[in-house]
């Protein structure tokens, strides 16, 4: 009979683990969140308690708006400048970019990553991945050597308006060939997904959304490789622990795990963020 | 602590290609810390009759005495008595399952079944998703079927033992005062995502009604104890891990 201790102890991961898919709580809490301090602290321990050493983060604002106006993204961006400042030691914040201004995004950029030293870009949904809208922003983050995650899912039930497939992602890695774009949601994405990206190297999936499905981590690295396939979780909306779990549990040998843990991460993100291949 | 799956599966899945055997289930659960299996037949949501299926956890049971199968009964099938009565006979049966979304009934239109299941000393689980509708075969989609419906049911049979499986944790925590009023409805919480979701259950006065479930083989096993183990103190843990279930299924002595 196994203790709580031993429990735990097989649920946690082999080596440093890093997130490149994290919202404050301040988005998505369960529970009220008074301060940004507090959405720090709790964000920190939850993620500690899995195992789970650093986080990329980015804000959607507190109210999630449908349609982020330039304001909101400014907002959303100051709140994670803040909470890089109080643990610079965990967060690896984003910059979040409402792809319907495509302007004043790259100069939030610019503001974010050029001269707040945000580490990578996050695209809001509002406009598919094949809107070359979507063009001056990889163009700014390429400049600015940093990583974009993009959105993507297939859903059965339909996708919102402006939402990407994974097939659209395709068709703006293949426009931009020196951008370094992550593709949120795995297990959204589902086996199909993975086959409308496998011919993009410069696309890389995080295992972030979406249920702990067997066998999907385990495909995604035979179709693509190894390097490029990052673990994420989407926290809070998503349990850490849950999400690292389709890492842990997925039929992989240690050396891919922690490729998938920590170094395909490590390699994406830019020098500054102080991340280094273990 | 003695940890109970309530909610695996053994069986085929073909949109995911999952195909795994009973040895293939029980093994995997083993080695994450489970020591009683709650088995149920993943076939019988897409079979005409979805009784056929049940072999395959009968068989599991004679097998190993740690699993307890966990027969799908479908009312609207001609001779669901019969398959109740076989169920009662057999020792390791202590929890049956409705699949209604995939049968096409509404809970409202069993309670002859539910009834016999209270007079055949038997507990009951109702399965409200098996597959996220974001991400079903677009030819096989299907729908939740509503919590509503479960817990009406509980208050309905009062002596009936209801666990609602499969429901996401924002959707088991507007239940907390149902929960409170019907000491005989539970959660299992094999879907239950979210950060610090088994906590804000807990908080909120639910954690009795709260069962370890795995979905396994569809979900990977070690994601369900994750969930319980990295935010809940030791207490808590055992019981929802294993010591409801050991109490509400008879399997302590």
């Amino acid at each position: 009979m196994a203790t709580l201790g031993e429990l735990r102890a097989r649920v946690l991961p082999p080596c440093p683990a890093l997130d490149v898919h994290v919202h404050p709580l301040s988005c998505f809490s369960p529970y009220r969140i008074e301060s940004v301090e507090q959405d720090v602290r709790c964000l920190r321990e939850a993620a500690q308690r899995s195992g789970v050493t650093k986080v990329c983060v980015f804000s959607l604002h507190p109210t999630c708006p449908r349609e982020p106006t330039v304001a909101q993204c400014q907002e959303a961006n100051d709140y994670v400048l803040r909470m890089r400042d109080l643990a610079p030691d965990f967060f690896l914040p984003f910059c979040y970019v409402n792809p319907m201004y495509p302007g004043e995004s790259v100069v939030e950029i610019r503001r974010c990553v050029g001269e707040e030293g945000m580490v990578g870009v996050k695209l809001w949904v509002s406009r598919r991945a094949t809107d070359p809208g979507l063009d001056p922003i990889v163009g700014e983050s390429v400049a600015q050597d940093v990583p974009i995650l993009q959105h993507a899912w297939r859903k059965t039930t339909g996708n919102l308006e402006g939402e990407s497939t994974p097939g659209d992602v395709a068709h703006l890695a293949r426009r931009h060939p020196r951008a370094r774009i992550i593709m949120a949601h795995l297990n959204g994405c589902n086996p199909r997904g993975i086959e409308e990206v496998a011919d993009c190297p410069n696309i890389f999936i995080d295992t972030s959304g979406g249920d702990p499905e067997r066998g999907v981590v385990e495909l995604a690295v035979a179709r693509l490789g190894a390097r490029r396939v990052l673990y994420g979780s989407d926290a809070p909306i998503r349990h850490f622990g849950v999400s690292l779990a389709k890492v842990l549990g997925a039929e992989l040998s240690d050396s891919v795990r922690r490729e998938l843990l920590w170094n395909n991460a490590a390699r994406l993100l830019p020098a500054r963020a102080g991340v280094g291949v273990i | 602590m003695a940890v109970v799956d309530v909610n695996a599966w053994v069986g085929s899945w073909p949109s995911q290609s999952i195909n795994a055997g009973a040895a293939e289930v029980r093994g995997m659960l083993k080695g994450v810390g489970v020591e009683r299996i709650f088995m149920a037949p993943l076939d019988a949501a897409w079979a005409q009759n979805p009784h056929l299926p049940n072999d395959l956890v009968y068989d599991a049971a004679q097998r190993w005495a740690d699993v307890h199968p966990v027969p799908i009964i479908d009312p609207t099938i001609a001779t669901w008595k019969g398959e109740v009565d076989r169920a009662q006979r057999h020792s390791g049966v202590r929890l049956v399952k409705w699949l209604p979304a995939y049968a096409g009934y509404e809970l409202a239109a069993a309670d002859e079944c539910a009834q016999a299941l209270v007079e055949a000393d038997l507990s009951l689980m109702v399965q409200t998703r098996i597959e996220d509708p974001r991400g079903q075969h677009p030819l096989a989609q299907v729908p939740d079927v509503p919590v509503q419906e479960g817990s009406d049911l509980a208050r309905r049979h009062p002596e009936l033992t209801v666990v609602i499986g499969g429901v996401p944790w924002s959707v088991i925590a507007s239940y907390a005062d149902t929960c409170r009023e019907l000491r005989n409805l539970y959660f299992d919480v094999s879907q239950a995502d979210g950060m610090d979701s088994l906590s804000v259950l807990i908080h909120s006065g639910m954690g009795d009604q709260l069962l370890y479930g795995s979905h396994a083989p569809l979900f990977v096993p070690l994601a369900g104890i994750a969930r319980i183990v990295a935010d809940v103190d030791e207490v808590e843990a055992a019981a929802i891990l294993g010591g409801h279930a050991e109490k509400l299924l008879g399997l302590t002595a």
